[in-house]
C-alpha cells in the first residue's frame, strides 16, 4: 500500500513536471494579448483556488472570506513599493506574509464555530477588513493606490506591455501552491486534516490537535492568497478596496476548487482553467449588449457543475477518489 | 447630541430592525427545516420587488393590495426551485454542503443577470402609494407610515409563522426537523414538507419585498445589500430559531442606527458586524441558537 | 502655425486619396459598466455614444462641427466612426483588459470611456502604454489628469471645477439676493467620487469662510440613511451638498422628509441627482434642489444645436439628454473633429490634432466657452452651470445670463 502511495506520488509529480514544461513555452507562441491575459488570470485563480483548498478542501472549513487576504497582500506590497520604495519583488513575499498572519488572527476566533456559522463569519470578516480600508486614508481610501509605471525589470516586476513575463510569474506561482499542496498531501499534516475534515470527534480521539491542525491550514493558505494579492495589483497597476477586497473575490477564489474538486490535487487548476475563460470570454463578447446575458450563463454554469458532478470535474478524468489519499 | 435625536435614532432602529427581521425570518426557515443557506435569498426578494412594481406600472394596484399576489407567486416559485435544484443538491453524495452553498450562490448570479436581461439596469421606484412620503409624529418623533407598515407586518408574519407551527403541517416540519429518516416511517412526505418549507421561506421573503417596494428603489442589485444583513441575522439569532431572528434583527437595526451616530455612517455595518462577531465568542450558535 | 497647417494639409490630401478608395472604418473603443452596479449609466452612455457616431457617420447637420457637408470624415474619404463596446462592470481589471482587448483585437486608433474613476485610471495606464489617446468623457476625478500622462484627454470637468463652479454660484446668488449661505453640510459616499468630491468642498468651504455644519460619509446602497437624515436635520445647515449616486439619492430625500425635514438649498454635485430615475423616485420631493451640471437642455437659444441632438437621442433612448450623456456625445464629436483635422487614423497624428483642439463653444451642445485642452490633457474652457428643479425637470438658473429661470432661493427667508 505504501508503495503504491509513493509510487503515484511520484508520477503525479513528474506529470506536473512535464505540464509545467508545456506551460513555460508553449504560451510564447500566443501573440494575442486578450488570450494572454485570460490565460495570466486563469493560471493566477488556479494558484488562488490551490491556496483555498489547503484550509477549504484538505482541512475542510468553506471560508468565504480569503478577498481580506488577497487585499491585503496587494495592498502591502503596493505600499511597501509606493511608500518606502522597497521592490515588488521583495514586497510580494512580504505582502504574503502578512495575508497569512491575517489568516492566523480571523482563524483565531472564527474556528470555535462550526459549519454554517464559520461560512457567515468568514464573509462578515471580509465585509469588515473591505469597510476598513474604504475609510482608511493613510491607505488611500477609496481614492486607491497607483503603482507608477517603472522602467520594466525583474527587480520591478513590471513589464510594460509585454505579457509573456507576466504569464512565467504567475505559472511560478501555481507551481508553488501546487507543489505546497503535493507536499501536504503526503504529510503527517496532511493526514491529520483530512481527518478533521472527515471526522472531528475521530480525529481528536487519534490525538489531532483540530485547533492547531486549522490554523496551520488557514496561515498557509493565506500566505499564498496574499501572495497572489500581490502579483495582481502589480498586474492591474491600480488597487482600491472596490478590486482588491470586495465580496466577491472570496467566492472566485473558492469557486474553481469547488468546481474543479475539493481536496484534489488537479481540481483548482481544472476548475479556474474552465471558470475563468468562460467568465472572462462571456463577459468580453455578450457583455457588450449590456442585458445580463453573460451573467446568466456565468450563473448557470455553476449550477449545472456543481449539480452534475458535486465531486469536481476532475472526477471526469478517472482521477482518483475525492480525497482519499 | 439632543433628546430628540436620540428618541429619533431608536425609532429609525427599530422600524429597520423589524425589517431585517422580516427579511431573515425565511432564511431561517429553510435553514432550520433543512440545513440549506440560500444565498439567493436576496434576489428573491429584489424579484418580488420588480413584481410589485410591473403590476403598480400596468394597473396602478397598490403594493399592500399586491401583498396577496406577489406572497403566493412567491411561494410557488419557492417550490420550484427546491423541485428543480435544492432536491437534487441534497441528494448528492459528495460535498453535499460545498454544493448547496454554490448552486444557490449561482442560482443568485443568474437572477441578477436575468432582472437585467429584462428591465435594464435602471432604478426603478413606487410612486404615490397610499402610505408614501407620509409619517406619523408622536411628540417629535416622526414614524413614516410605510416603514410601519412594513414593522406592522413583519410582527405579523412571525405570528402566523407561529400559528403555522402549530397546526398539522407545523408538527410535521418540526418533527422532519427533528430528524430526517424517521419521519418517512410515520408517513410523512419528507420531499413535500421541503418543497413547502421553501415555499413558505420564498413567500415571506417575498412579503418583505413587497413592503420594501413600497419605499425603497427596485434595482438588479438591490438584493445583497438586504442579503448580507440577513444572513448575520439568521446567525446572530441561531440558525432555525424564529425567535432569535426577531431579537437579532431589532439588535441589528438599533446597533447600526447608533453605530452611524456615535461613529461614522459609513462605518455603520462596521458596528453590527463586530457585535455579531462578538456574540459569537461567546455563542458560538447565536443568541438561540440550539448548542 | 501657417507650415503645420500645411503639413496636416497635406498629409490629409495624401490620406484622402489612400482612403477615397477604400474609406476603411475609423475604429474607436468604448468602455463602460454595462452590467452590474453602474450598468444603468453605462447603457446610457451606449446610446449617447450610438446618437453621436450616427450624427458623424449620416449627416453633420445638427451641429456646425467643420466635418464637411457628407457623411463621415470628409479628409478620410467619407469614412465611417465605427464603435466597439466594451464591458467593464465597474471593475478597475476588467476595464483594463478590455480596453487592451480593444486597442489590440479590434483595432481601435482611441479609447473613449468610462464613468467611474477607478477604471478611468486603468483604462489611462493601458492607453499610455499602447500609445493611443484615452478620451475621458466623464470620469471626474481631479488625479486623473495629474499623473503627466501624454495620450490623456478629459473634455469635460473634473470635481475641482465643478465644486469651484458651485462655490461662485453661492457667492452670486447672495449678492444677488443679498442672503448669503451661512454654513453648509456635507454629505457624500464612501467611493472615489465622494472623498474627491468632499475634499474639493471642504477646502472651497474654509477658503469662502462657510462652516461645515456636518460631514457626514456615507456608506453606498445602504439599506436605510434614516440616521445620516437625522444627523443632517440635527445640523440643519442653510445649504445641503450631496455627493451621492442615484439610488442614495433617492433614498436621502426621502428620509429626509420621513422625519419632518426640507433643507433650505440642495445644491448637488450631479450624479444620482441628474438622473431620470432619480426624477422618477424623488417625485415632488425633488422639486427646488439644485444641481451643478456640465449641460442644460434648455440653453437652446445659444445653442441650438441641443434640441435638435436631444430630439436624435430621445428618440433612440427614449429620455432627455442630461449631464452625462451630453458629456459623452460631446467627447465622442471632439474626437472625430480631431481625427478629421489629422486626416489620418493613427493613434499619434490623432494626439497631435487633439493637442491642436481649439472648438468654440458654438460648435458643441454645451454651455461652455469651448474644448481646449492644457498640458495635462484637461479641457479648461468647460465651465458648469446650475440647474434647478421646476415641476420636475432641471431648469438652468446660473450663470444668470444663461439662465431659462430665476432661481428659488430659500436660504434666510
Amino acid at each position: 500500500m505504501e508503495n503504491f502511495i509513493t509510487r503515484r506520488r511520484r508520477k503525479e509529480l513528474i506529470v506536473a513536471g512535464l505540464l509545467l514544461a508545456v506551460a513555460v513555452f508553449a504560451p510564447m507562441a500566443i501573440r494575442d494579448v486578450t488570450a494572454l491575459n485570460v490565460i495570466i488570470l486563469s493560471l493566477l485563480f488556479a494558484g488562488l483556488a490551490q491556496a483555498w483548498n489547503i484550509i477549504g478542501g484538505y482541512c475542510g472549513q468553506i471560508s468565504l472570506g480569503h478577498a481580506v487576504y488577497f487585499g491585503m497582500g496587494s495592498y502591502v506590497s503596493t505600499l511597501l513599493y509606493v511608500q518606502a520604495g522597497l521592490p515588488p519583488s521583495a514586497g510580494i513575499f512580504i505582502g504574503g506574509a502578512v495575508g497569512g498572519l491575517a489568516a492566523l488572527l480571523v482563524g483565531w476566533p472564527c474556528f470555535r464555530l462550526s459549519g454554517h456559522y464559520y461560512a457567515i463569519a468568514t464573509v462578515v470578516v471580509g465585509e469588515i477588513g473591505y469597510l476598513l480600508f474604504l475609510n482608511w486614508d493613510y491607505v488611500g481610501g477609496a481614492t486607491g493606490v497607483y503603482i507608477p509605471i517603472a522602467k520594466p525589470s525583474l527587480i520591478n516586476l513590471q513589464f510594460g506591455k509585454d505579457k509573456l513575463p507576466y504569464l512565467h510569474l504567475v505559472l511560478a506561482f501555481v507551481a508553488a501552491t501546487w507543489l505546497a499542496a503535493w507536499l501536504i498531501e503526503g504529510s503527517r499534516w496532511g493526514y491529520a486534516w483530512r481527518a478533521v475534515k472527515d471526522d472531528v470527534v475521530a480525529a481528536r480521539s487519534l490525538g489531532v490537535n483540530i485547533f492547531a491542525s486549522k490554523m496551520a491550514a488557514s496561515a498557509i493558505s493565506g500566505f499564498f492568497t496574499g501572495l497572489g494579492g500581490a502579483i495582481y495589483g502589480l498586474y492591474v497597476g491600480y488597487i482600491d478596496p472596490d478590486s482588491v477586497m470586495a465580496g466577491h473575490f472570496s467566492i472566485l477564489i473558492a469557486l474553481p476548487t469547488v468546481l474543479g474538486g475539493v481536496g484534489t490535487l488537479w481540481g483548482p487548476i481544472l476548475g479556474a482553467a474552465l471558470l475563468i475563460p468562460l467568465k472572462e470570454l462571456s463577459s468580453s463578447y455578450l457583455g457588450g449588449s449590456g442585458r445580463g446575458v453573460d451573467l446568466m450563463l456565468y450563473g448557470a454554469m455553476i449550477i449545472v457543475v456543481a449539480l452534475a458532478r458535486p465531486q469536481g470535474l476532475v472526477s471526469l478524468f478517472g482521477g482518483r477518489k475525492h480525497g482519499a489519499p | 447630541m439632543t433628546l430628540e435625536t436620540v428618541l429619533q435614532v431608536a425609532a429609525g432602529g427599530l422600524l429597520m430592525g423589524l425589517i431585517y427581521a422580516l427579511v431573515a425570518a425565511g432564511l431561517s426557515l429553510i435553514f432550520g427545516l433543512m440545513d440549506v443557506v440560500n444565498f439567493a435569498h436576496g434576489e428573491l426578494m429584489m424579484l418580488a420587488m420588480y413584481a410589485v412594481f410591473v403590476i403598480w406600472q400596468a394597473s396602478g394596484l397598490d403594493p399592500m393590495l399586491q401583498l396577496p399576489i406577489v406572497a403566493a407567486m412567491l411561494f410557488l416559485g419557492g417550490m420550484a426551485i427546491y423541485r428543480g435544484m435544492i432536491a437534487r443538491a441534497l441528494g448528492v453524495q459528495f460535498n453535499r454542503g460545498m454544493v448547496q452553498i454554490f448552486v444557490t450562490f449561482g442560482l443568485a448570479i443568474f437572477i441578477r443577470g436575468a432582472a437585467q436581461f429584462v428591465w435594464g439596469g435602471e432604478f426603478r421606484s413606487v410612486t404615490n402609494t397610499w402610505l408614501s412620503d407620509r409619517s406619523l409624529n408622536l411628540a417629535g418623533v416622526y414614524f413614516p407610515l410605510p416603514q410601519l407598515a412594513a414593522a406592522a407586518v413583519c410582527l405579523a408574519a412571525f405570528a402566523g409563522l407561529l400559528l403555522i407551527s402549530r397546526t398539522e403541517f407545523g408538527k410535521a416540519l418540526e418533527a422532519t426537523r427533528e430528524d430526517r429518516e424517521a419521519v418517512a416511517l410515520i408517513g410523512i412526505d419528507r420531499d413535500r414538507i421541503f418543497a413547502l418549507g421553501w415555499g413558505l421561506g420564498a413567500g415571506a421573503v417575498g412579503i418583505a419585498g413587497v413592503m420594501l417596494a413600497g419605499f425603497y428603489y427596485v434595482g438588479p442589485n438591490v438584493g445583497a445589500s438586504f442579503a448580507l444583513i440577513a444572513y448575520v441575522t439568521v446567525a446572530l439569532g441561531g440558525f432555525g430559531s424564529m425567535g432569535g431572528a426577531l431579537v437579532a434583527g431589532l439588535l441589528i437595526g438599533e446597533v447600526e442606527a447608533f453605530t452611524a451616530v456615535v461613529l461614522e455612517p459609513s462605518l455603520k455595518q462596521i458596528g453590527v458586524f463586530g457585535v455579531y462577531l462578538l456574540v459569537l465568542m461567546f455563542r458560538p450558535r447565536g443568541l438561540f441558537g440550539k448548542l | 502655425m501657417k507650415r503645420r497647417q500645411f503639413i496636416i494639409g497635406t498629409g490629409a490630401l495624401a490620406a484622402a486619396s489612400r482612403a477615397a478608395q477604400a474609406a476603411d472604418d475609423v475604429v474607436i473603443g468604448v468602455v463602460y459598466p454595462l452590467t452590474g452596479n453602474g450598468a444603468a449609466v453605462g447603457l446610457d452612455a451606449k446610446a449617447a455614444y450610438e446618437v453621436a457616431a450616427k450624427i458623424i457617420n449620416d449627416t453633420h447637420a445638427p451641429i456646425g462641427v467643420a466635418m464637411g457637408k457628407g457623411g463621415g470624415l470628409d479628409k478620410l474619404g467619407g469614412a465611417k466612426i465605427k464603435l466597439v463596446f466594451a464591458d467593464s462592470q465597474n471593475d478597475p481589471q476588467k476595464a483594463r483588459a478590455e480596453a487592451e482587448r480593444l486597442i489590440t483585437q479590434d483595432k481601435a486608433v482611441a479609447i473613449v470611456g468610462s464613468y467611474t474613476s477607478a477604471t478611468g485610471a486603468t483604462i489611462s495606464q493601458v492607453t499610455e502604454r499602447y500609445e493611443v489617446p484615452y478620451i475621458s468623457a466623464d470620469n471626474s476625478s481631479p488625479s486623473l489628469n495629474q499623473r503627466g500622462l501624454k495620450w490623456f484627454f478629459r473634455t469635460g470637468p473634473h470635481d475641482e471645477m465643478f465644486t469651484k463652479g458651485m462655490f461662485d454660484f453661492l457667492a452670486d446668488v447672495a449678492k444677488k439676493t443679498g442672503k448669503p449661505a451661512k454654513s453648509v453640510a456635507l454629505f457624500y459616499e464612501d467611493s472615489i467620487f465622494g472623498t474627491d468630491s468632499s475634499n474639493v468642498q471642504r477646502k472651497l468651504a474654509a477658503a469662502a469662510g462657510l462652516p461645515v455644519a456636518a460631514d457626514i460619509r456615507y456608506r453606498a446602497s445602504s439599506p436605510s440613511l434614516s440616521t445620516e437624515a437625522q444627523k443632517l436635520k440635527a445640523a440643519n445647515a442653510d445649504v445641503l451638498l450631496p455627493s451621492s449616486y442615484t439610488s442614495d439619492a433617492i433614498l436621502i430625500l426621502k428620509a429626509m422628509n420621513e422625519i419632518g425635514y426640507k433643507p433650505k438649498a440642495i445644491l448637488a454635485q450631479a450624479a444620482g441627482f441628474q438622473e431620470s430615475a432619480f426624477m422618477q423616485g424623488a417625485g415632488a420631493l425633488a422639486e427646488g434642489a439644485m444641481s451643478r451640471s456640465s449641460f442644460a437642455l434648455d440653453a437652446d437659444k445659444l445653442r441650438p444645436a441641443i434640441p435638435v441632438v436631444n430630439g436624435l437621442y430621445k428618440a433612440h433612448n427614449n429620455k432627455d439628454m442630461n449631464d452625462n450623456t451630453s458629456r459623452e456625445i460631446t467627447a465622442l464629436l471632439v474626437l472625430a473633429d480631431a481625427i478629421n483635422r489629422a486626416g489620418s487614423a493613427k493613434p499619434d497624428d490623432i494626439r497631435k490634432a487633439l493637442i491642436a483642439t481649439d472648438m468654440p463653444g458654438s460648435q458643441t451642445i454645451m454651455p461652455w466657452a469651448g474644448v481646449k485642452f492644457d498640458e495635462t490633457g484637461q479641457n479648461t474652457m468647460c465651465n458648469p452651470v446650475i440647474q434647478q428643479v421646476f415641476d420636475g425637470t432641471y431648469k438652468t438658473v446660473w450663470p444668470f445670463d444663461l439662465a431659462a429661470k430665476d432661481v428659488v432661493w430659500n436660504v434666510g427667508s
